[in-house]
């Protein structure tokens, strides 16, 4: 077993699942709702790269724009249809639950639709080829991914860091209705963090499919994946998504050189399994209920 | 000047809060409550008897009319598939039983138990994969399919219920959907599960195999409605004795209350979450003998979606509910077939309408409405008072004398109407007809002035008779005398009395 390939594999899966599982984290803590329709942002991203490939150019940026940009508008819809409609509404989890499942019902049906089941593939954005460095080799497309999520899940956190939205956000993420009583606006900050998980669903989208094909159900495993990666690491804490995300992209790696592919989501299962009935909050969420 | 009070809304709106039950003539309570349901002590139809108030009749009232309802819905889901349907329309009927059966079995693992589990379609695939399995490879015949069944949903449940202890609400929500992926996965990966063939097929059915189409079909029909029948009992007894009993007193974030009371409500919780995965799993086993077989498309996400939309369409919680949700998706999904990929457009939107616009699902109408139309009574009474005399709700529970309530509000409404008739022909008429026949209208408002309380009533005072006239107000206290008002002077007692009115009126405006 070649640790450099290793190590190589499970910061390429890292980075990905990291962007899922955030994005699905982030919705968590700060709206209060599970983005079952995150698989379908997914998917309408790689068919809205898909899309700029075969129409506007084949450039790596426009493509990765292109994606990143559908899944910001999808991530809008579904806040629109599932948050701004039921937040102030009795059993508002179940519901929006329920009504983000719906949306990706409705979606993968009309993607189906539109497009007809024949898988697509995007170009090669980042070129056919190998890196060497000293003992590493490295395909281009697994360097174009790090460095892009790399770079899309630091700006994130700058801005949630930095900018006055990205307080709004963490503040929300705290304490929603403290928030809002020191003048907060809940329904612009949920549709601005909609938008940027959304595109960072699309980013995935578009960096998954060097890899994979797009498809009307392309987004049933990545949300799976990205669910149970922010599950394990805490719904709500970002440092708790990227530590489990970082694991996971582990023991997959690890699974798929020593045991063989097939085996990889019952480790994985395992793995989260064993972390939830260790810590039911996964490994960095809090024990008490923070959002009533 | 404020509009006259319109008491006719608030009477129509008292009628229709009491709740309207189902009458039959003459007394019969007492034959109705000797029957009771095998082994319990219920009734199988709730009825009240009594005399009708106006007509002194004798009458009963069936106070829960469910029963007679189910017996109806059921019989025509029973008869109406193999009189009038053709061969798709019983093999979507059958589809529907055994997803009824489904959904009312999962209805105890979700309502009763409050487990938030999705692997229930999942059980029913381990069921039906593993009597498919043992009937393909070990000859298995169809009856011993049917029991193998539960005992695979048992193990599953065992394996999938070890995290529900730790984890609770949506976290085991979504380790369930994963759960349920990693089936799909597993099964589309192994090659003695039917990679190859999509599906382990070739497995015993209990159809007998020189049989007729059509009457193999009927025939699966009744088995797959007995099935339903069986789950409906199932759910009956657990969720109406006494496990039922023991997690109704624990919902939600009341646990603590009942681990005080001394249930044992975990258990209670992973007792009906086994007994409903073995019933899954048993119904995976019928499935397997039903279809001959077993298909990944069990462990679908969208299959799952489908199941849910079934449950929320009709109300979680509900068995009632599960099965018309139930109706209505295989209605779409299977009946409308001609529809292509629109109708599961179509029954994503149904489910996201009945997410956005209602509470608990189609039969939790009822309940929604009559919250609505008790807030907009409210609302309304809140407008009323806003119009003088009339008490708030939460006003009114404080005054002890509620006769006092209705006299503010006859007088708010006499003051309204009188305000109406005081003009200034009125009140030229009054100056002018000091001891002669007055008009209706002056004679009204003079009638209301004098019903007046004795506390602060206007008088007139002769500080010197014939020459000096004064208007005082009364204390209405004995010992108490009365204290001057103003300043004016009259000369004549007539003058002075026209000076009293004209105060009055005055007054009578001013108020609200």
């Amino acid at each position: 077993m070649d640790p450099y390939y290793l190590a190589l594999t499970t910061i390429n899966l890292a980075a990905i699942y990291g962007l899922l599982a955030l994005g699905i984290s982030i919705i968590w803590s700060s709206l209060g709702m599970i983005n079952m329709a995150q698989g379908f942002t997914f998917a309408v991203s790689g068919y809205g790269a898909w899309l700029v490939a075969q129409h506007i150019s084949t450039n790596g940026l426009a493509v990765v724009a292109g994606g990143v940009i559908t899944g910001a508008l999808a991530g809008a819809l579904i806040g629109g249809i599932a948050f701004i409609p039921l937040y102030d509404k009795p059993n508002f989890p179940l519901r929006s639950l329920i009504a983000t499942l719906a949306i990706s019902l409705m979606g993968g049906q009309c993607l189906l639709w539109i497009f007809t089941p024949r898988v697509k593939a995007l170009p090669k954005i980042f070129g056919i080829g190998n890196v060497h460095f000293g003992p590493v080799v490295a395909s281009y497309d697994k360097i174009g991914s790090i460095v892009c999520s790399a770079i899309l899940l630091l700006v994130t956190l700058a801005w949630m860091k930095s900018s006055r939205r990205g307080l709004e956000i963490r503040a929300m993420m705290q304490n929603p209705e403290g928030a809002a009583l020191v003048g907060v606006g809940l329904r612009s900050t949920a549709m601005a963090v909609m938008m940027v998980t959304g595109a960072m669903a699309g980013l995935a989208a578009v960096l998954l499919s060097q890899n994979y094909f797009i498809s009307p159900t392309a987004g049933v495993t990545p949300l799976v994946k990205g669910m149970v990666v922010a599950l394990a690491g805490g719904l709500g804490s970002v440092a708790g998504a990227l530590i489990a995300a970082i694991l996971i992209g582990f023991i997959e790696a690890v699974t798929a050189v020593g045991l063989g592919g097939q085996y990889v989501l019952i480790t994985q299962f395992l793995f989260i399994i064993a972390v939830l009935l260790v810590r039911p909050r996964g490994i960095a969420g809090m024990i008490e209920h923070t959002r009533e | 000047m404020t509009a006259p009070i319109d008491n006719t809304a608030s009477t129509t709106a008292l009628v229709g809060t009491r709740r309207l039950l189902p009458r039959l003539a003459g007394h019969g309570g007492v034959s109705w409550r000797r029957w009771r349901y095998p082994f319990t002590r219920r009734t199988p139809l709730l009825i009240e008897t009594g005399y009708n108030p106006t007509t002194l009749a004798t009458e009963r009232r069936i106070v829960n009319p469910a029963p007679i309802l189910w017996l109806i819905a059921l019989a025509a889901i029973a008869v109406a598939p193999p009189v009038f349907g053709n061969s798709s329309f019983i093999s979507a009927a059958t589809t529907f039983a055994l997803y009824a059966a489904i959904n009312v079995i999962w209805m105890l693992t979700i309502g009763t138990a409050g487990i938030f589990s999705l692997a229930s379609l999942a059980t029913v695939g381990v069921g039906a994969f593993g009597a498919a399995y043992l009937s393909v490879y070990w000859g298995f015949p169809w009856w011993a399919m049917w029991m193998v069944g539960p005992v695979f949903g048992l193990i599953f449940g065992v394996l999938i219920a070890i995290p529900a202890i730790r984890l609770e609400g949506f976290y085991y929500a979504l380790l369930t959907v994963g759960i349920t992926e990693l089936c799909r996965v597993y099964v589309i990966q192994s090659q003695k599960l039917g990679a190859a063939a999509y599906g382990l097929f070739g497995a015993d059915g209990f159809v007998p195999k020189d049989m007729a189409e059509r009457p193999g079909l009927i025939m699966g029909f009744y088995a797959s409605f007995v099935v339903l029948l069986l789950a409906l009992a199932l759910y009956r007894a657990i969720d109406g004795q006494r496990l039922g009993r023991l997690l109704r007193a624990a919902p939600e974030k009341h646990e603590a209350f009942a681990e005080a009371l001394g249930i044992n409500y975990r258990a209670a919780r992973i007792q009906v979450f086994l007994i409903s995965s073995a019933a899954l799993g048993g119904v995976g086993g019928f499935y397997a003998t039903l279809l001959h077989g077993a298909s990944p498309s069990l462990f679908t996400m969208d299959q799952l979606m489908l199941l849910l939309a079934m449950i929320v369409i009709g109300g979680i919680g509900r068995t009632e509910g599960a099965v018309l949700g139930t109706l209505i998706v295989v209605l779409f999904d299977k009946v409308f077939i001609g529809l292509g990929p629109a109708r599961l457009v179509l029954i994503a939107g149904i489910m996201l309408a009945t997410v956005l616009f209602t509470r608990g699902g189609l039969f939790g109408i009822p309940a929604q409405y009559r919250a609505w139309r008790g807030k907009r009574q409210t609302e309304r009474r809140g407008q009323r008072s806003g119009k003088g005399g009339e008490v708030m709700p939460d006003e009114a529970m404080e005054i002890a004398d509620k006769q006092s309530i209705v006299a503010r509000r006859f007088d708010a409404r006499v003051r309204a109407e009188l305000k109406a008739l005081i003009t200034d022909a009125l009140i030229e008429e009054h100056r002018t007809s000091a001891n002669k026949r007055r008009s209706d209208a002056l004679e009204r408002v003079l009638t209301y002035f004098r019903r007046a309380a004795v506390a602060d009533k206007y008088a007139v005072l002769a500080v010197k008779p014939f020459a000096e006239y004064r208007i005082v107000a009364l204390s209405g206290r004995r010992g108490v005398p009365p204290r001057v008002v103003d300043d004016q002077v009259f000369t004549t007692p007539e003058a002075a009395l026209h000076g009293v009115f004209l105060k009055r009126v005055s007054d009578l405006r001013d108020s609200t």
